[in-house]
This record gives C-alpha cells, structure tokens and sequence, in this order.
C-alpha cells in the first residue's frame, strides 16, 4: 500500500463564491441592488423591511427574500405590506442562507419590475458572515436592546458590513444603553461603517434610511 | 455552528478531486485563518463524521492554524490500493 498526497489548495468557499459571482451579474443584468441583512434574531430586520416595504416599496421596486430556519412568518409579515413578491426560504436548519438558496429563489422574482433586492438573512450573528450571496452590501442591524460590545464580540460581520443601522432607539429612554460608545465599539472594527439610527416604531431616523436606499436604487438606473 | 456546513463542503471537493479513490483518503488537511470565523476543534470533530461516512471510509483530518480569513483544503492523502 502506497500513500500518497493530492495538492489540493482549493478555497472551501470557492463553489458558493463561483455561484455569488452568478447572482450578482443576473442581478447586474437587470440593474437591481441587492443588500444582505444580518443580525442577531429579534434586532428588527422584519419590522424595518414592514416600514421599509409601506414607505418605498412600490417606487422603489423592492422586493425580498426571508431565510429562516423554519416558518415562512416573516415572508407572510412583509406580504402584508406590499404587493411586491416576498421569496420565503426556509434552511431546514441550516444557521445561514448560502448562494444555491439565493440563486434558486431569484427565479421566483421579477427581476425586471426591481430595482432592490433585500435578502432577510438568518437571525444568526456569526455564520452568515462567510457566505457571499451575491450581493452588493451586507448590512448588519444593532438594535439598542443589545450589549455595546457586540461589534467586538462578532467582528467579522461588523468587517464585512458595509453599513450599520442602530435600530430600536425609541427604546432608549427605557434601556442602559451607551450609543456613542456601541458605535464608537463598531466603527474601531470597520471604521468605514456608515451608521444609521432608527426608530421603525416611532419613525425617527428613517428618513435618512429611505434617502439612503433611495439613492441606492437611482445609482444603478444611472447610465 | 457551521462548521457543519463547511465540512460537508470540504467532503464534497474531496470526492470532486478522489472520485472512485474517495474510500482510499486517509488524511485530509484544511487551513484555517485565525479569522476566518471558523472554530478549529468544531470544524474537525465535523470533518471526524463526515469523513467516515461513504464514501469515505475513515479520514483523519489535519487543521493548519495560519493567519487572515484563508479556508482552504491544502492537501489529501490516499492509500493506492495496489
């Protein structure tokens, strides 16, 4: 018996990124936007996509994917707000959508009516930092109800954050939270984090949030 | 939590590469970046059970600590069966 050795050097992550590269030129192909929302569960990636999709989703041509490990609740939330196609994609278990789930629901959506694309990941602060889908931007979501620390805590999706939106902050007359210094604690893992601060509840900061998707929707229309 | 996910993923590149070879593997090495997001001794208790299902019949996995977000399978090591 001969032992022998194979020089592999492949990148464990080289399938899911060659099918990420295919996601975003389809969805270059029809000029839409996609941006990856991540957080922790509870920090509110529903109740901003509830407000988001009744502000602009018709103008704006938004329409989004929901991953969860079971139940389709979200996608039925967000349906009610919009008559825009809400893709559910349930992970059977799975802590995070890869690329093959984001390519396969991208045929339930009318690429043509849309100009951006959220794609409501698992409530999982740490794996789905790994896995492109595809997108243009991950944006990760911190709501004022969690520890200040957690941008140190889970580094690699504050790294791989293009933009943080602070989310909950009519709560913070009611909380122990120290803004300045959980943004401070974000921007020293990724100091070209844009930040925003939001309120889906009472309204406050969303402005902003829309003028940012907004631009972010006539950016690729541009010539 | 998804090591698992990368295991399998590691399992498939190594039956791509071993085809009909695969129940030959003895030895299977990945490179793990110390920021890779991967945890070393969850990834290789995964790599233990995927590696001893068919069709392979019982790998032994090597984790290469090194530095950045690298997660890579460096080599494979099989038994000829001459």
């Amino acid at each position: 018996m001969a032992v022998r050795t194979i020089e592999v050097r492949e990148r464990v992550m080289s399938r899911n990124n060659e099918i990420a590269a295919d996601v975003r030129s389809r969805l270059a192909a029809h000029d839409v936007t996609a941006f990856n929302l991540v957080s922790s569960p509870g920090s509110g990636k529903t109740t901003l996509l509830e407000r988001t999709l009744a502000a602009l989703g018709e103008d704006l041509g938004i329409a989004v994917m929901t991953g969860d490990v079971q139940t389709q609740n979200d996608a039925d939330r967000l349906a009610a707000h919009t008559t825009r196609i809400v893709s559910a994609v349930v992970t059977n278990g799975a802590c995070h959508l890869d690329a093959l789930q984001v390519r396969s629901a991208l045929d339930n959506v009318d690429l043509e009516s849309t100009r951006i694309l959220f794609i409501e990941n698992v409530g999982n602060l740490v794996c789905p930092a790994s896995w492109d889908l595809g997108e243009k931007e991950m944006i990760a979501l911190f709501a004022v109800t969690e520890g200040e620390d957690k941008p140190l805590k889970y580094p690699k999706m504050f790294r791989n954050a293009k933009h943080v939106v602070m989310t909950k902050t009519d709560l913070l007359p009611h909380v122990p939270f120290d803004m300045d210094r959980a943004v401070a604690n974000a921007l020293s893992i990724n100091p070209a984090l844009g930040v925003f601060r939001v309120s889906a509840t009472s309204g406050e900061g969303m402005e902003e949030w829309f003028d940012f998707l907004r631009t972010s929707a006539r950016r690729v229309v541009a010539p | 939590m998804h090591e698992m996910s990368i295991a399998l993923e590691i399992a498939r590149i190594a039956e791509e590469k071993l085809g009909d070879a695969a129940s030959g593997l003895v030895g299977v090495a990945v490179e793990v970046g110390d920021s890779a997001g991967v945890e070393p001794s969850s990834l290789e208790f995964c790599l233990e059970a995927v590696f001893s299902t068919p069709p392979f019949a019982g790998a032994q996995p090597y984790i290469q600590r090194c530095g950045g977000d690298v997660l890579r399978v460096a080599w494979l090591e099989i038994e000829d069966g001459s």
